[in-house]
């Protein structure tokens, strides 16, 4: 009787193998009746895409921002795919702020930072940038404005209290100057320290070097002493460096804002 | 007696009276806004939000369906906003930044990268 039953099982396993075998022939021949070959989907993986959705959410908000405030809006731009950068005239800086802080529609409530950037070959050499970001609509905003050495922008302390030791730490590093600043100072430098260590024209060395003198056993401070004399290098090749990126995508994309009508 | 015990927010109280704060402050960025040039899109934008946000004041007498009416969070936040967006009113009446472009950016003040070199060099 097992016997039997064994037999039944071999029957249906063999039975089951053959239909298996059946079927992945079929499965091959609709394989071979297709010729093109299926597109790569991918081929950067490691590259980060930009949401799209989020872009058309970022370049509407950017076109909103600089609707409200033609007075000081110079250009929307997104940068490196989804960062909205909103350019501003150093006069805007304050208005532009409050407004991003305090209306419905943005609550950017949070300074992250501000930062500086030295360009000497421009008119206004000078580059401040504030990073905000709101948590109520989770979204990150750059307000950007330019100065020069002599002209100084207006403090935002009053829209961010965190604008405080940021606007000091420009201010020390840069040289730019802000008005209505409660406490502007140094920061980060040294105590009698002169000049500011992040424009393009401070010697890496710096002016002045400390060192313990051993006769007057005390440190002092000496204007530094260079072991050679300065050197122009010429660092400019004949042929071109990156050929491959001549064509490479935009560093910024302009959002397109509809210009107001002058009037009154 | 309040519909709820905490805010569950630092230093963000409950709202005694929410519905009246609200409305009060809605009537007063309205009547700032009314100050403005009637083509300011500020105006124009910010009308239209107060607006909704007081219409649904008025119409939902609960806290709670209030604040999932409005989704901009709970009804002492609202306030909180409404709070700043009057402050921005009253000073945006002496910024007016409706006007044209103060003035323009100098030339490739925004060109990034600044040396960039726009043809191979031969």
């Amino acid at each position: 009787m097992a016997a039997i039953i064994r037999r039944i099982g071999c029957r249906a396993i063999s039975n089951f193998a053959a239909k298996n075998v059946v079927a992945p022939k079929a499965v091959g021949a609709i394989r071979l009746s297709s010729t093109t070959p299926a597109p790569p989907a991918e081929d950067k993986p490691t590259f980060r895409k930009p949401n799209e959705a989020a872009r058309l959410n970022l370049s509407n908000f950017g076109r909103y921002v600089a609707e409200c405030l033609p007075k000081y809006v110079q250009k929307v731009q997104l940068t490196a795919g989804d960062e909205l950068e909103v350019l501003i005239a150093p006069e805007g800086v304050v208005p532009v702020l409050q407004f991003l802080k305090d209306n419905h529609l943005a609550q950017f409530s949070n300074l992250v930072d501000i930062a500086g950037m030295d360009v000497p070959s421009r008119q206004y050499r000078f580059e401040v940038i504030y990073n905000l970001l709101s948590l109520r609509f989770n979204s990150r905003i750059r307000v950007k404005t330019y100065t020069d050495e002599l002209t100084p922008l207006d403090s935002c302390n009053e829209v961010f209290k965190a604008a405080n030791w940021y606007e000091r730490e420009i201010w020390d590093m840069y040289g730019v100057f802000f008005a209505n600043h409660p406490d502007l100072r140094r920061i980060l430098t040294d105590y009698g320290f002169e000049g500011h260590p992040q424009r393009r024209d401070f010697p890496l060395s710096g002016y002045v070097e400390l060192r313990y003198d051993d006769e007057k056993k005390r440190v002092v401070c000496e204007p530094l002493e260079l072991a050679q004399e300065f050197r122009k290098f010429d660092l400019s090749a004949p042929w071109e460096q990156f050929p491959n990126f001549r064509n490479a995508n935009p560093p910024a994309e302009t959002v397109e804002t509809k210009q107001e009508t002058p009037k009154k | 007696m309040a519909s709820k015990l905490t805010t569950g927010l630092t230093g963000l109280v409950v709202a005694s009276n929410p519905h009246h704060t609200l409305s009060a402050l809605y009537g007063k960025i309205l009547r700032a806004l009314t100050k403005m040039p009637q083509d300011a899109s500020y105006r124009k934008y910010t009308e239209k939000v107060v607006q909704n946000r007081l219409k649904a004041v008025e119409a939902h007498k609960d806290v709670t369906t209030l604040e999932k009416e409005i989704a901009c969070g709970q009804v002492e936040e609202l306030i909180v906003q409404a709070e700043n967006e009057l402050i921005l009113a009253r000073k945006m009446l002496g910024w007016k930044p409706w006007e044209s472009l103060l003035k323009p950016a100098p030339q490739k003040q925004w060109n990034w990268p600044p040396a960039k070199i726009d043809e191979p060099m031969i």
